[in-house]
């Protein structure tokens, strides 16, 4: 698999000089001018993505519609540096320059998603059918989006209507593991006054290891996503827009073969925007944006009906946000804004019932110093009554060096909040017998647990607890540039780093009669990640673009690598054997982190018969999943999850203008690392092998 | 493949100790180095089926450097063993259910490194068990679920005052009935402790060499 990925990347070298000699004739016959992308969410106002003096990456509709996408996570995960993780059952978070998904922040039209019930946010849940683009911002945000922007943004911008009338579009795909995507999206406008609306219905049959025992790795699922949008012009220089997101999934869910029960997720929110121009330099917007995630689960005995367990998830977010633009010249720009997260929880194995608001301001300076400079300023301030506030500063700037190569850098704070969880939870394992509490938790559970005569010995005092739990931050940098050699050919490398302190961990602060122990969370791990990310798009001509992508990771926690260098840690290559010193060499780092990862992708548009074509191939070295020699660290002589490439093809033709079909097929090379028994966790969870399927899609 | 294991230790064992026993004019003991196999350490209690906390009981299983073997001695004894507790004959018993009384002076410290590394007994780090837990609790790693293994922390030496003020090192290699290379938490049978050690028979030696 290996070799064939040097092949291709060989024959885009090779395309690549040829290009080079083609170069003039190119030029001279074609004129492509190509419209330049704009995005939104790196400064918040539209930006020109080549001008951007922050990395950032734009997935169109396109690119989307080619490759035959129905879910965003399977779309992440063809993107440089972004890998898609297998968190809890069903779940599936992003992974961001070595960042876990808990510190990328998820956006819909530039307000969060919720529903973190363990840090994870599933991704596998938007549907991708509306979408207009994708953004994504690398690099710690949170001077314009507070927490969880620590290690960047995603913003998933939906459709507007353009044109006046009624325009409607219905696509269906169906595939392996009777997996189905049915979607309608009708769209009117007149004048003044547009509607859009999604539906969405997503199944699946799931699919299963062998050696998994009985239980499915994926649990069969239904899931509807329902939008609505609604967009007015009341003036010239007045505009109101309300829409509305409805998400309802249902899941079997069978963690072992003597239970059996059932998620049920309910996710739903409104957003109202009202924006206002004053003059040509100002204008201002008003938003209110609420969501709430609902998520059920019971589980009961196979045998008997008898229930083993049964938890809720009640989430809810209210944000109203005003936002001002300046502008005092075409050269400069400044937007702020100033709102309120208004945040409460309701929760099985909660000691309250939280409630938070956040207050937060912020500002930003735009501007060019002359034609070859860009400098961004930025600052946010989050209070908060849960835990320290923040104050997050930003700075990133351009410099044009020459109309082929551009320099850029940024420099940024991120944070993520302690989450309800790390704060109030408070649950016992029923099979096991330990129990987590929350930092806040803590005061009140203790005492009690000492008092129910379940403690054998406190490790940890109470005391310990009187302060407040830190939220986790991070200082990011990212430097790099942009060469473009040639109108169709250019190339981009970003050196970053992400200086991450305050991690939260749980530790054990007292034992239990029963020999289990309770745990708790606390500040204390310090990790960065760091590495390099080569980003690389060739236009042969007008039907044949090929690109590829490059990233270096070290995602290392900085005691452990003390600990290392210090001589501290040891192994042993059997149980029988004695044990040895390791060196600051053998530790590889974090768990589920892949050295290198690569990605390469051909477009191939043949016109004379409507005809589209790409293959796509991702790259992942190998990566651990856990220690496996009893050291607690991930070294090189505990055993990893092997390297592997996964090519995607797919083909479509367009007949009669309105209709296309297409077929494709995921994981040609049916690639599957299953657990070799049911004990075995080296396995590769989210990737079922060989995916066959066949898409219709109709214009009306 | 086991047994040749254990036979190959074992043919060591009497090599080593025949070559020690060819000195005449014995003043100073021989430095004993030893592996036991399969020490059996049961409880009983913990937890129910359904996770409630049961009482923990069952008699600890005691050990005796000066000769290499367990012993149910109730004063003869060095360190015993009951699942993952272990436990020094010295200082004061946690009070649970079945645990012996401390008779000797016995007193331990986990030390970093190899057993061929550690050859001195640093004596200020030696405790003993006390009201707030027993001195060589942590001298495993825990994996949790799904594999819930429990291996003995590489690195992690237990430097012993036996009762009587002489001293050992031990390594713990396996918690599982026969060391086995790949244990599974689910199938090997647990509680079966196979350690080596070097005793230093002659009193107020601390080195092991």
């Amino acid at each position: 698999m290996r070799i064939l990925f040097f092949i291709i990347i060989s024959f885009f070298t090779i395309t690549y000089s040829y290009s080079q000699e083609d170069q003039t004739v190119i030029k001279d016959t074609i004129l492509t001018q190509k419209l330049d992308e704009v995005i939104v969410t790196a400064t918040r106002t539209v930006r020109q993505l080549s001008s951007l003096p922050l990395p950032a990456l734009i997935i169109g509709k396109k690119e989307i519609q080619n490759i035959n996408s129905t879910r965003l996570n399977n779309l992440l995960n063809e993107q440089t540096g972004l890998i898609t993780v297998s968190e809890f059952v069903g779940g599936e978070g992003i992974q961001m320059q070595g960042l876990d998904s808990q510190y990328t922040l998820i956006l819909i039209d530039g307000v969060p998603l919720v529903g973190r019930s363990a840090g994870t946010l599933d991704i596998s849940r938007v549907s991708v059918g509306n979408i207009k683009q994708i953004e994504i911002v690398k690099g710690a945000s949170s001077s314009l989006y507070g927490s969880e922007a620590l290690g960047g943004v995603i913003n998933i911008i939906t459709e507007n209507p353009k044109n006046n009338g009624l325009k409607g579009e219905f696509n269906s795909r169906f595939g392996t593991f009777n997996t189905f995507d049915n979607s309608i999206n009708l769209n009117y406008k007149k004048e003044k006054f547009a509607v859009s609306t999604f539906i969405n219905r997503n199944s699946s049959d799931g699919y299963q290891f062998t050696n998994a025992a009985d239980l499915n790795t994926v649990d069969p699922y239904s899931n509807y996503t329902l939008t609505a949008k609604l967009h007015y012009d009341i003036s010239k220089n007045t505009k109101v827009s309300a829409s509305g997101r409805y998400y309802i999934q249902d899941q079997i869910y069978a963690p072992t073969e003597d239970e059996a029960g059932k998620i049920k997720i309910n996710e739903w929110n409104t957003h109202l925007k009202v924006n206002h121009k004053y003059s040509d330099k100002w204008q201002s917007y008003f938003e209110f944006y609420t969501t709430r995630y609902i998520a059920d689960e019971y589980l009961n005995s196979v045998i008997d009906n008898s229930p083993f367990s049964k938890s809720d998830y009640n989430e809810l977010l209210m944000r109203p946000e005003i936002r001002a633009a300046f502008n005092p010249s075409k050269k400069t720009s400044f937007i702020g804004g100033i709102g309120i997260d208004h945040e409460t929880l309701d929760r099985t194995d909660f000691t309250t019932k939280p409630k938070i608001n956040s207050p937060y301001i912020y500002l930003q300076y735009d501007g060019y110093m002359n034609d070859k400079l860009n400098v961004i300023l930025g600052a946010r301030f989050d209070n908060h009554s849960e835990y320290n506030s923040q104050f997050s500063p930003k700075t990133a700037i351009r410099y044009k060096l020459s109309d082929k190569v551009a320099l850029k850098g940024s420099v940024g704070y991120g944070f993520k909040a302690p989450d309800f969880r790390q704060l109030y939870f408070d649950f016992t394992n029923n099979f096991v017998g330990y129990t987590i509490l929350g930092y806040n938790a803590v005061e009140t559970a203790i005492p009690e647990l000492v008092e129910q005569g379940q403690i054998l010995n406190i490790v940890v005092p109470i005391s310990e607890f009187d302060g407040a739990l830190k939220p986790e931050n991070s200082v990011g940098y990212n430097f790099g540039g942009t060469y473009k050699p040639f109108s169709n050919l250019s190339m981009e490398l970003n050196l970053f780093r992400n200086d991450i302190q305050d991690l939260i961990d749980t530790q054990l602060i007292a034992n239990k009669i029963n020999g289990q122990g309770v745990f708790s969370y606390y500040n204390v791990n310090q990790a960065y990640t760091q590495g390099l990310e080569f980003n690389t798009t060739l236009k042969i001509d007008n039907h044949f673009k090929i690109s590829g992508g490059y990233q270096l990771l070290f995602a290392k926690d900085k005691e452990a690598e003390r600990a290392f260098e210090n001589g501290e840690v040891f192994a042993r290559l059997s149980p029988s054997s004695p044990s040895f010193q390791l060196s600051k060499s053998d530790y590889f780092g974090l768990f589920n982190r892949s050295r290198h990862m690569a990605n390469i992708k051909l477009f191939y548009t043949y016109d004379k018969w409507h005809l589209n074509t790409n293959i796509r191939g991702t790259y992942r070295s190998k990566y651990g999943l856990l220690d496996t020699n009893g050291n607690s660290y991930l070294d090189t002589y505990d055993d990893f999850v092997d390297a592997y490439t996964i090519w995607n093809w797919a083909i479509n033709k367009t007949f009669k203008k309105n209709y296309e079909f297409g077929v494709g097929v995921d994981n040609i090379f049916d690639f599957t690392d299953a657990p070799e028994s049911a004990t075995d966790v080296l396995f590769v969870g989210n990737i079922p092998g060989r995916i066959l399927y066949a898409k219709l899609n109709i214009q009306f | 493949m086991k047994t040749f294991k254990l036979f190959t230790l074992l043919a060591l064992f009497i090599a080593f100790t025949s070559c020690s026993n060819d000195d005449d004019g014995v003043t100073v003991l021989e430095i004993e180095s030893r592996t036991v196999s399969n020490l059996h350490a049961p409880q009983t209690g913990g937890i129910d089926q359904m996770g409630n906390p049961l009482p923990i009981s069952g008699e600890f299983t005691k050990f005796d450097f000066s000769t290499g073997m367990t012993t149910t001695s109730a004063t003869e004894w060095d360190i015993a063993f009951r699942a993952t507790s272990i436990i020094v004959n010295g200082g004061v018993s946690l009070e649970t259910t079945d645990e012996p009384i401390r008779t000797g002076n016995a007193a331990a410290y986990f030390a970093t490194g190899t057993m061929a590394s550690i050859n001195a007994v640093v004596l200020s780090s030696l405790e003993q068990d006390s009201v707030n837990g027993y001195v060589m609790a942590q001298w495993y790693t825990y994996a949790g679920p799904p594999t819930h293994l429990i291996s003995p922390t590489p690195g992690k030496i237990l430097v012993i005052r036996t009762r009587d003020g002489k001293y050992a090192k031990v390594e713990i290699l396996s918690y599982y009935k026969d060391a086995p290379d790949n244990p599974d938490a689910f199938v090997d049978e647990e509680r079966f402790y196979t350690f080596n050690f070097v005793y230093q028979p002659n009193e107020g030696e601390i080195t092991f060499q």
